[in-house]
């Protein structure tokens, strides 16, 4: 399942987006950063569908993703958007449950296999033994988690998720980007994020893709492309790269 | 234990508008013998199966009584699960079934009918057709906007307003002698209804409120905000649209035959919601099942409280209200 | 100017200021204005001449028009205008009088100023409506009604009566009224209570809605049904019954309002007949369905009187009666309107050839 981008051109009325050329490895972690407004969430909500892509910019395999019908897309590709707003006191289960909806007609109800699938989703993030409680009752990290584990339920093979680990505390940070690590590792997932910590970034990602101003500046692994002149380039404050214990620690 | 006891809840909830209309059936201002009661419905069944019972029982149970009691079991159903649905939709709690115009577009249809029509047109259907027209006006001028769900709930305000306005009109110039039966209808009343009535718009309900039942657990995902709801695979704005189709057209039947009964809709979600929780899986049915409940009790005491008619939304305030304090006391959190 | 000549000079300014003001009158001739207590109880002072009369309340211009002072209508309501079939019967040049309110709330004020009335009578609906409206135009209203009962109207009409200066005229038609009433009730005095009828009437277009009070039935022998239920709204006659209860009740005679034009009867008599939930009715089992004229803004007293006649003969037609129906009541509405035929006019319009009764 390779993603690509072949000219896409997409904006609002003050800020446009435009790519030239992307292809975006798959089964691999990939993650995109920038300032904000650099337009990673726009980008994010392209690929998505969620946003009306214009024709011949996305291709998902060859296809077109924007000839794509909603439920087809579906299936390819799951969003978790940055907020969340939840206006009912679902349960954990019931919530996860939901992201099976482009495997149920509107008139049905979800099957055995659907409970299944999701069961094994909140399994799979670590949260078996949750599914009774009430979403309000969760912490902030929880809900991440969970709102993760619907976007597995719903069983596709690309995960966009849009700053996933902001206002998550440095435990739950790393708990997710270890998750996102191993659905591409374990599942065979094709993992797109948003993220601001470039120290996150750069030791979880595969791939890194740096954004400014609606156009990408650099795209490729973290070790070949990361020096502090691309990060001054992209975050317009002066950065530097220093090497701790094999690892590289950005200061600014 | 917890999941034992909300088992039985549930399926209590669901037997007891079966169990209340076969008891109401036995309440009324005109006393029928108990051994007579069973004598007519048997009679009406098998006409020659033993000696006759008197006429006035059978006109009493099966033309006052049944009609009556059918409409307020199918009216509660449909009023409550349209605002059980709706609030699902618009994520909000102060939601109900009349939000997008139906109430004043059905007011103004009738009063139209009864002042030009007069007799030989039936107001109901102009109560109906117009009540729909309201939804679509709604639906038209609110059209693609970006906050699609604050804008339905704005244009339903001034849509309403405007048929309020309207009716305003046709009452200031019509003779006030025949636009009496309009005040007592607005008000709600159960008391009309004949068999030529609920032949057409009992259908209408119960296709309507099947068809919501079966998109119970749908709510739940429409109930999500738009971008997730797409992302997962759901034509929002298509299944959004057939939601208040469906609410409407159950709504406007409801009220073109019953009036404007007013609270049920709001008040039973809720007290639903407080039992159950949030998940639509399980709200949905059962504000049906406790809408078509709390109809019936209400009707029952307009019968026999006093001979004068109390209109009905007194009624399903009164009820409602004292239980809905009760509960919000000791319930859960369910909206966010 | 010295303090004391200035303290009486604004002394006699200010009573001049008083005496122009027209609620503290001082140019009273000796005699204290005339004051009427009307049916909200308000005490109004009454004009010196009454020559220019505004009634809003379509009862009182009927009662006017009986007294013989049609002429001084300047202006009516909208329903008696628009809605009154009587009204073009009893006073033709009426057509031409100018509508000033279709309901006391929406009372065009300058086109009273314009027409300048010396008495406005008014229906008694609201009582701040009433008090703000005599504060705005400064003339005398008078809020009036008979809420259904024959001892206030004879009491309205000997009232207006004063008020217009037509106090025999006005004592007139009310002994010929209670002369009329009394002989009814003697024609049916000596009926046994158990022998009455018991009556039901479906009035203001709908089946279930009931006087709890009709006269001209009581009158003439009948037993309303509906007597002491609680009104709909206090202060109003009007109450709305169950179903269920009429069918309780049983009733042997089954009244439905005639007053309204024929092709615009909200609630017909056969309706009733056929309507399969009332089969079981005495009332319906012995085809004793009728029309009756019933209220129609209240009543118009030729009219109410020629009712209780007519439904004394429908609910005892073993009691002769001395002339028919359309006689005496084309009799009676000479007496009160100074025309001709104006009963059987009435019965054309209301097509009450078919009401089943001579």
């Amino acid at each position: 399942m390779s993603i690509e981008v072949r000219g896409l051109s997409f904006g609002y009325k003050d800020f446009r987006l435009s790519i030239e050329r992307l292809r975006l490895e798959n089964r691999k972690v990939t993650s995109i950063v920038g300032r904000n407004g650099a337009g990673k969430s726009t980008f994010l909500k392209c690929l998505a569908g969620v946003v009306p892509v214009p024709k011949q910019s996305l291709f998902l395999d060859g296809r077109d993703l924007a000839s794509l019908r909603v439920g087809e897309r579906a299936r390819l590709i799951s969003y978790v958007p940055q907020e969340l707003t939840l206006a009912l006191n679902y349960s954990v289960l019931d919530f996860v449950l939901m992201g099976r909806a482009a495997f149920i007609s509107p008139f049905s109800v979800p099957s055995r296999e659907d409970l299944q699938t999701a069961g094994e989703a909140l399994h799979f993030v670590g949260l078996e033994g949750f599914e009774k409680r009430d979403f309000s009752q969760l912490s902030s990290g929880e809900r991440r988690l969970v709102l993760i584990a619907r976007t597995m339920a719903q069983s596709a093979e690309i995960l966009l998720l849009d700053e996933p680990t902001t206002f998550l505390d440095p435990k739950h940070e790393i708990e997710v980007m270890n998750l996102c690590r191993k659905l591409a590792l374990d599942k065979g997932k094709t993992v797109i994020v948003t993220l601001h910590n470039l120290d996150m970034a750069v030791k979880y990602s595969d791939a890194m893709i740096f954004m400014k101003k609606g156009k990408v500046v650099a795209f490729g692994k973290p070790d070949e492309v990361l020096n502090a002149d691309l990060l001054e380039q992209v975050y317009d404050i002066p950065m530097a790269i220093v090497p701790y214990n094999g690892k590289k620690i950005i200061l600014r | 234990m917890r999941n034992k006891k909300a088992k039985i809840l549930t399926a209590l909830l669901f037997l007891l508008p079966f169990l209340l209309t076969m008891a109401s059936l036995s309440i009324g201002r005109f006393h029928i013998p108990p051994k007579d009661m069973g004598r007519t419905i048997i009679q009406a069944i098998s006409p020659s199966a033993g000696p006759k019972v008197s006429t006035a029982y059978r006109d009493i149970l099966f033309r006052i009584r049944l009609p009556r009691l059918l409409l307020a079991l199918m009216a509660g159903a449909a009023l409550s699960i349209s605002g059980a649905s709706l609030q699902a939709l618009f994520k909000n709690p102060l939601v109900n079934e009349y939000i997008l115009g139906i109430s004043f577009g059905a007011a103004f249809g009738a009063a139209l009918s009864l002042v030009f029509l007069g007799k030989n047109f039936p107001a109901q259907i102009a109560a109906f057709v117009f009540a729909l027209g309201a939804v679509l006006a709604v639906l038209l001028i609110s059209g693609r906007s970006e906050s699609h769900t604050v804008s339905l709930l704005l244009t339903g305000v001034i849509v309403s307003a405007f048929f309020q306005a309207l009716l305003s009109l046709v009452e200031f110039f019509a003779n006030p002698y025949a636009l009496q039966s309009l005040f007592f209808w607005l008000l709600g009343s159960l008391s009309l209804a004949t068999w030529k009535d609920l032949s057409i718009s009992l259908p209408i309900m119960a296709v309507g409120v099947v068809a919501l039942i079966m998109m119970r657990w749908r709510l739940n995902v429409l109930s999500l905000s738009e971008e997730e709801a797409k992302s997962m695979g759901v034509h929002v704005r298509r299944e959004k649209l057939l939601v208040i189709l469906l609410t409407s057209m159950i709504t406007a039947a409801a009220t073109a035959v019953a009036g404007v009964i007013g609270w049920i809709g709001l008040i039973v979600p809720h007290l639903v919601r407080m039992m159950v929780g949030a998940d639509n899986r399980k709200v949905i049915p059962l504000s049906a099942a406790l809408g078509a409940s709390v109809l019936i009790i209400a009707d029952d005491i307009t019968r026999v409280a006093a001979t004068f008619e109390i209109p009905i939304g007194i009624l399903t305030s009164i009820i409602g209200i004292p239980f809905f304090i009760i509960l919000l006391r000791r319930s859960r959190k369910v909206w966010l | 100017m010295s303090p004391r000549k200035k303290a009486r000079a604004v002394l006699i300014l200010f009573s001049l200021a008083l005496a122009g003001h027209p609620v503290f009158s001082f140019q009273s001739s000796g005699k204290s204005s005339p004051q009427i207590t009307d049916s909200l109880g308000r005490n109004v002072v009454l004009p010196a001449r009454a020559d220019k009369v505004l009634s809003l309340q379509p009862e009182i211009t009927r009662i006017v028009i009986a007294l013989g002072a049609g002429e001084r209508l300047v202006g009516v309501d909208y329903f008696i205008l628009k809605h009154d079939h009587l009204f073009p019967i009893i006073f033709p040049e009426g057509r031409k009088l100018p509508a000033v309110s279709n309901t006391p709330e929406d009372m065009n004020f300058e086109m009273v100023m314009k027409l300048g009335p010396d008495i406005i009578f008014i229906s008694p609906t609201e009582l701040q409506m009433v008090d703000s409206l005599q504060g705005k135009v400064q003339r005398p209203v008078v809020a009036l009604a008979s809420m259904g009962s024959f001892d206030k109207l004879l009491e309205e009409i000997k009232l207006v009566g004063r008020i217009l200066g037509r106090e025999e005229r006005a004592a007139e038609l009310v002994n010929d009224f209670l002369s009329r009433i009394e002989a009814v009730r003697k024609s049916v005095s000596s009926i046994p209570p158990g022998k009455k009828p018991r009556v039901y009437m479906s009035f203001w277009g709908s089946l279930t809605r009931t006087p709890v009070t009709y006269e001209p039935v009581d009158t003439a022998g009948g037993i309303n049904c509906a007597a002491g239920i609680l009104p709909a709204y206090l202060g109003t006659i009007a109450t709305i019954v169950q179903l269920e209860q009429i069918v309780t009740w049983q009733p042997d005679v089954f009244l439905v309002q005639g007053n309204y034009p024929p092709r615009e009867r909200p609630v017909t008599v056969e309706d009733v007949l056929l309507d399969k939930r009332f089969g079981s009715l005495p009332a319906v089992r012995n085809k004793k369905v009728f029309y009756t004229f019933g209220y129609w803004y209240w009543w118009d007293p030729a009219e109410v009187l020629v009712e209780t006649l007519y439904l004394a003969r429908l609910f005892y037609p073993e009691v002769a009666a001395p002339v028919s129906l359309e006689t005496e009541g084309n009799e009676i509405f000479k007496k009160y309107y100074g025309i001709e035929g104006g009963f059987s006019s009435l019965c054309r319009v209301l097509e009450c050839g078919r009401w089943d009764a001579e």
